[in-house]
């Protein structure tokens, strides 16, 4: 293969970039150890941080301390989190739900609206009235917008492959929005952003884990990985495939929250004095039921988690995580999912007792995600 | 010359706590960006009776005026917000409160913090999207922690303090078995308290009480609630209004976080 050149601008970018990197992680917070840390020649990053002064994302702050061999003492120069904003979007069967974030994370507005089976054009139209919904809320320059889908989705291309949960295929929606908003827009899959998320400004961005795998059970399901802290991600829906042998049937006729509907309603006639309703059915009755020992939440549970246990043990026989969150509506189920599934792993498979488990609920975090996935590929800083 | 924008303020009440915030946030973020600010009064929940003429926006705060006097305004054309309160035939852009974090804090508190197993709950107003929302989190909440759900535990309230105190006299004759009260808004929760140390309940030892939403009568009363800071649902429904008279297509809901304020009520 041929290499190619890097032109002077995408050098410029590159060591803009370490110079950013290296003072948002904490390493350096002077010229002098910027040069030291990033091996760029002192008037290089004299230069690139007096532009990043002037575009407000870094700040002086004060001297330091001299070093032991005495000397003028550096000034010191901090990371601004609240110069930009960004706009993380998630995108889910029945709702949009945005953030606005500054660039640590930290959220300023919630705005969402409800699709109730919009079209793919009215749905799109209703994902920009979201964006300027937050847009009237900005309280520094818009940086970036994130948008997290549901379904298969190329996160390089900004292109939605296909999400059967919407009904949208081959839409290039990162383009759409960026000529509408002429900002930079990123879009990934929303459960490989909550992995994403957990990573960059979660629970697992402060401890050891290093390969995050998140399994999203709700309308469909599906699956995230963030692997090496985030350096490679992808996630997609795993609703079609036949993970087992004895059951002939994919994924989602067992396990998307339609399937779950019609498997209550049929095993309902075998359980008449069943206190679970006939209308608006969460997995919050489910579990409120079962500990009332009610035998068709039992029936109905013990089926959902046999399911969701094989497919935990067969995802960690394939991929070998650290760290497995279980996400989506089904953790209302509660600790009876959490307990059962981890037993099941440890019991089948015994080379998985190192593996960590958590659960989380995704609107939030995915959004969260679609931030971090627009501040990563933007400022390289996540 | 710039020409001057004048956004319109309909309220029932400029001098309830709840409008007199949203009033002070929206006008000063409003005026601060060179708008005029008219208070507009709607007292009867009937159609006003004062002209848009002249209007560039306007913000409606809760439901002080029929929702098909909002829809005609809507169909004008003329920029819109409506603060705490929601319409589902049309999209026209709200703020509210997150009624969902609120009531899920204030369950978690008296379960989880003040051992509290029977909880009464005194409802809002069914017909307004905030008394709906709290009452379906407070019965999911009830389900998360596998508490009993007592329909004589659901007191009408229609967030008015008299007819929640009504209720919970009235369940007082018959039954005492509860050990808290969720309000749907504090000043039921002050009336609540009012009712039980008529009878010589003690709050919190007897019964817990805590309540949605705050003021300064609720801070003296040492009640414990959840409040979203409304000087700051204001100044985003300012935001909203101004967005949408300088071109922004806005639909959907702007959610204003709520905050535990841990006083003497609980526990």
């Amino acid at each position: 293969m041929k290499l190619r050149k890097a032109t002077r601008g995408q050098l410029k970018w590159h060591n803009r970039q370490l110079i950013l990197r290296a003072i948002y992680d904490g390493i350096a917070d002077n010229r002098a150890a910027l040069s030291q840390e990033t091996g760029l020649a002192k008037p290089t990053v004299s230069e690139l941080v007096a532009e990043l002064l002037q575009e407000g994302l870094l700040i002086e702050d004060g001297l330091g301390e001299s070093t032991d061999s005495g000397g003028k003492r550096p000034t010191i120069i901090k990371f601004v989190p609240n110069a930009r904003q960004v706009i993380g979007i998630s995108v889910t069967a029945d709702r949009i739900f945005g953030i606005l974030s500054n660039l640590n994370g930290d959220i300023s507005a919630r705005h969402y609206a409800n699709l109730n089976n919009a079209t793919q054009q009215n749905a799109i139209d209703i994902l920009k009235q979201v964006v300027n919904g937050l847009i009237a809320q900005l309280d520094a320059p818009l940086l970036c917008i994130g948008v997290g889908v549901t379904g298969v989705v190329d996160s390089a291309n900004g292109i939605i492959h296909a999400s059967q949960a919407l009904g949208w295929f081959n839409i290039e929606l990162a383009n759409e929005l960026h000529q509408h908003y002429q900002k930079p827009v990123y879009i990934g899959n929303n459960t490989e952003l909550t992995a994403i998320a957990q990573f960059a400004f979660g629970k697992q961005a402060h401890d050891s884990t290093r390969n995050l795998m998140v399994l999203l059970v709700n309308d469909g399901v599906e699956i995230g990985v963030a692997w090496e802290n985030a350096t490679y991600h992808h996630g997609g829906d795993i609703g079609f495939l036949h993970p087992s042998v004895e059951n002939a049937h994919p994924l989602n006729d067992s396990l998307s929250w339609n399937a779950i509907i019609q498997k209550c309603e049929a095993l309902r006639a075998q359980y008449p004095n069943s206190i679970l309703p006939t209308e608006g059915l969460s997995y919050l009755h489910i579990k409120y039921a079962m500990q009332h020992s009610d035998a068709l939440a039992i029936a109905l549970s013990d089926q959902i988690i046999q399911q969701v246990s094989h497919i935990v043990l067969w995802a960690i026989a394939f991929l070998h995580p650290s760290h497995v969150t279980l996400a989506g509506t089904i953790v209302d189920l509660g600790d009876t999912l959490m307990s059962s599934v981890i037993s099941q792993v440890q019991q089948s498979l015994p080379q998985a007792q190192s593996v960590t488990f958590s659960m989380a609920h995704t609107t939030n975090m995915s959004a969260l995600g679609a931030v971090a996935l627009a501040i990563q590929k933007e400022l390289d800083v996540i | 010359m710039k020409r001057t924008h004048r956004l319109g303020i309909v309220t029932n009440n400029p001098n309830q706590a709840f409008q007199r915030d949203i009033i002070l946030g929206a006008s000063t973020t409003a005026e601060s960006n060179g708008y005029e600010v008219q208070i507009l009064l709607a007292p009867q929940r009937t159609r006003p009776n004062f002209t848009v003429e002249g209007l560039s926006g306007m913000l409606v705060i809760t439901n002080c005026v029929p929702d098909d006097y909002l829809v005609q305004i809507y169909k004008t054309g003329l920029p819109l917000s409506l603060a705490s309160h929601q319409l589902d035939s049309i999209p026209v852009p709200s703020l509210s409160p997150d009624n969902f974090e609120g009531v899920q804090l204030l369950v978690q508190h008296l379960v989880e913090t003040c051992q509290r197993k029977r909880i009464a709950f005194i409802q809002g107003d069914l017909s307004q999207n905030d008394g709906i929302r709290r009452d379906m989190t407070f019965r999911r909440e009830l389900m998360r922690y596998n508490l009993p759900i007592l329909p004589d535990f659901f007191l009408k309230g229609d967030f008015e303090p008299v007819v929640a105190g009504q209720s919970l006299r009235q369940l007082l004759k018959r039954r005492q078995d509860f050990d808290a009260i969720v309000a749907s808004d504090y000043l039921m929760a002050l009336e609540a308290i009012v009712a039980l140390r008529e009878l010589g309940l003690r709050v919190p030892e007897d019964v817990s009480v805590v309540g949605f939403g705050d003021a300064p009568e609720a801070e003296i009363a040492g009640l414990t609630t959840v409040a979203a800071d409304v000087i700051e649902l204001g100044r985003r429904a300012a935001r909203q209004l101004m967005g949408q008279i300088e071109g922004l297509e806005i639909s959907g809901l702007t959610l204003i976080s709520s905050e535990l304020l841990i006083r003497k009520t609980s526990c």
